[in-house]
């Protein structure tokens, strides 16, 4: 007997009829200001870092590439003040921005801790980080961290997860690596275009 | 009519047609929205609507989207968009201008004109004019009703007793919260008849002739049955529109997640602030209506109108804003009923201020003011439906879908680019409560979409959308990639699961792209 020729032998992918939509009423409206905490997962142990590494942030010079930011509203990004308080945030304009941190020489690095902003659950879309040994990262330029999976800040498609901002921040493991410019790249939110930051710290230590 | 009332209209018209039109699909289909579109696309594709006593408001709605599609739409629903649905109601919400003129000699020509342009740049009348539910033709058909009323008072043709009744029909078949717009009618009919007891007065200015009651009454009933039984399709209908009142007031009884304090609309309209939103007030409103209704009710006052009218609408629009505050189910595009009271007794108020001096010396800088304030007004109706018209310190949105939506659908999109690939491209979208809308609006142009409840025996397919609620982990067999985190509405979240080849594929060509 021929298979081939016998329709009824054919393979075919099993299309089940897929359910429809069922239609709901008018979803409960969330009043401005009132917050309820995504569930975040609470299974991963905390980082461990060598115990003579610091918070290096405060003393780095910090840029962007937001021409229209003011050196002096950078500075809240390492000033101590995580609050999710308005007054806290660092606006950046909408699109692919960056903020750049340089340590005047090489450093050990071993985490970030960063904190968008957190006044309600928002999830920040392109966040990159990543470490080089010039300003123009041209130079030995690594990506840490990367989850922008669309490739839409244009560092290559990530892998990491998308998160929900918080109140603990996000601890990013930069496992030692040696480096004098850190950088971090996002492109809005899902609560709107634009970037911002209320604190960055970055524990290392000088180069040994 | 006067010239000077021709060109006060035509001018509201404009400005009302400005603030309307413009970047209609800039706001993210709300999930009421996006169900009226879907019903819509029962109608479209299977031919068949039929009236819901338990959700989902009158057919009128969908009957005249359709016709309005059919008129103008393309062939295919999947083509249907969100600016060809809006027009339906930016139509009835300017519709409300061209209605005034029946009551010109009711309101005074003046009075009108002012009112007109109050419609045409009200922030709320505006936002909810470019808003694909059902409440702008309620007020549309509420207006047609008291107008059909009005002129049947001054001639007594039976044709407009039958325009009437068909309104009220209309009305009917448009949202159940036409009760409450009639109740507060009679009441101040009645209310009003005991504040006229002017031996003058010609008596029964309300009454009619009993043939054209029955009239009225057959031409209200024809419509009601005509809509609610899908045009003869569906018996049950006319019982359903009266046994809808059941579980709608079980919900205004407090069962519902809508339940708002009494002074939950006024304080939206009068003083709104927000956060980091700006401040929004309609007062301008409020304050020239409340001076309106002192002067429907001063009989020194000097009318260009009819004071028996003026003071109806003044009663009318008092028990229909108590009535809505009184009810704890609050939705805010209800507010758009009492609203449009206000702003004829407005039309009247600024008249009478106007005229409350006779030399031009009180008339020209009053005139002025009112204007300056007006065109502020018409500056917050634009922001408040273009730069925030999804933004959660806009006073009139509620339960809003967030921009990032159109996020999730562009990347759709780009992974299904051609309609072939839309048609065998599988999605499958699982959230608790079945709250995902407005995505079947979204996903419209994708033939293979399922939607779950929670997450199936088999989740997988070229494309998942899951809540964060059910922390499904999609991603661990290494088949998916995560690829990204997308908000539904504030605190309403979705992850993105795609097939991993297709995924590769897609980066790939974005990448060669770029």
């Amino acid at each position: 007997m021929n298979l081939l020729a016998d329709d009824s032998n054919e393979l075919v992918p099993l299309k089940p009829k897929l359910p429809a939509a069922a239609f709901v009423g008018t979803p409960k409206d969330i009043p401005p200001g009132s917050i309820i905490e995504p569930s975040v997962d609470k299974s991963k142990p905390p980082l461990r870092i060598p115990k003579d590494a610091v918070n290096i942030a405060p003393s780095a010079q910090i840029t962007t590439s937001d021409a229209n930011a003011k050196p002096d509203a950078l500075r809240k990004i390492t000033d101590g003040i995580k609050e999710a308080d308005d007054a806290n945030l660092v606006l950046l304009r909408k699109g692919v921005q960056y903020i750049q941190f340089d340590f005047g020489s090489p450093q050990q690095i071993f985490a970030l801790v960063i904190w968008h902003a957190y006044d309600t659950p928002k999830v920040y879309h392109g966040v990159v980080v990543q470490l080089a040994d010039d300003a123009g990262f041209t130079k030995n330029v690594r990506t840490i961290f990367n989850n922008d999976a669309a490739n839409a800040d244009g560092r290559g498609a990530g892998t990491d997860h998308e998160y929900f901002e918080s109140f603990e921040g996000k601890t990013i493991n930069a496992k030692g690596e040696n480096a004098r410019y850190v950088r971090l790249y996002t492109k809005g939110s899902t609560d709107g275009s634009f970037n911002e930051y209320t604190e960055v710290e970055i524990y290392g230590r000088p180069m040994k | 009519m006067s010239r000077a009332l021709i060109f006060g209209l035509l001018l509201a018209l404009a400005a009302a047609l400005a603030l309307r039109c413009p970047q209609l699909d800039i706001r993210p289909m709300h999930n009421d929205e996006a169900v009226n579109a879907i019903k819509l696309r029962t109608l479209w594709e299977q031919g068949s609507y039929k009236y819901d006593p338990q959700e989902y408001h009158g057919p009128t709605l969908i009957y005249l989207t359709f016709a309005w599609m059919k008129l103008i739409g393309p062939v295919q629903f999947a083509h249907f968009d969100e600016i060809q649905l809006r027009l339906i109601t930016v139509i009835f919400g300017v519709g409300l201008i061209l209605f005034l003129p029946l009551i010109s000699d009711a309101l005074g020509r003046g009075a009108i004109v002012c009112a007109a342009i109050l419609i045409a740049v009200s922030p709320a009348m505006v936002f909810y004019s470019r808003y694909f539910i059902h409440e702008m033709l309620l007020v549309a058909f509420t207006f047609l009703t008291i107008a059909a009323g009005w002129r049947y008072t001054r001639n007594r043709k039976p044709g407009w007793a039958v325009l009437a009744g068909v309104s009220i029909g209309l009305m009917q078949a448009t949202k159940e919260t036409f009760v409450l717009s009639i109740a507060a009618a009679v009441a101040a009919i009645f209310l009003n008849k005991l504040c006229n007891r002017d031996p003058n007065e010609t008596a029964n200015v309300f009454s009619l002739n009993r043939q054209h009651l029955i009239a009225a009454i057959a031409a209200w009933f024809i419509t009601v049955i005509v809509l609610f039984t899908s045009f003869f399709t569906n018996a049950r209908g006319p019982l359903d529109a009266v046994l809808t009142y059941f579980p709608w007031l079980h919900r205004v009884e407090g069962a519902s997640p809508h339940l708002h304090p009494w002074d939950y609309y006024l304080s939206r309209l009068i003083y709104f602030h927000s956060g980091r939103g700006p401040v929004w007030s309609e007062a301008l409103v409020l304050i020239l209506a409340i001076v309106g209704i002192i002067a429907a009710f001063n009989p020194k006052s000097r009318l260009e109108g009819n004071r028996k009218f003026i003071r109806f609408i003044a009663l009318y629009t008092i028990i229909l804003t108590a009535i809505y505050s009184a009810i704890s189910y609050k939705t805010p595009w209800c507010l758009l009923s009492f609203w449009q009271g206000m702003i004829l007794l407005a039309g009247v108020g600024a008249m009478a201020l106007i005229n409350l001096g006779s030399q031009f010396i009180w008339k020209i800088p009053v005139s002025c003011v009112l204007l300056a304030l007006t065109v502020q007004l018409a500056y917050q109706a634009w922001q408040v439906s273009v730069p925030y018209a999804s933004n959660i310190h806009n006073p009139y949105i509620y339960a809003q879908t967030s921009d990032d939506i159109l996020n999730l659908v562009e990347r759709l999109d780009k992974l299904a680019p051609t309609d072939a690939q839309k048609n065998s491209f599988v999605i499958k979208v699982m959230a608790p409560d079945s709250e995902y809308w407005p995505l079947p609006w979204y996903l419209r142009q994708f033939k293979q979409v399922g939607f779950w409840p929670r997450v199936p025996a088999d989740p997988y397919s070229d494309a998942m959308i899951v809540s964060t609620a059910f922390q499904a982990n999609l991603d661990q067999k290494k088949t998916h990639i995560m690829a990204g985190l997308f908000e539904l509405r504030p605190q309403t979240f979705f992850e993105l699961y795609v097939e991993t080849n297709a995924w590769t594929t897609y980066v790939n060509g974005a990448q060669r792209s770029q």
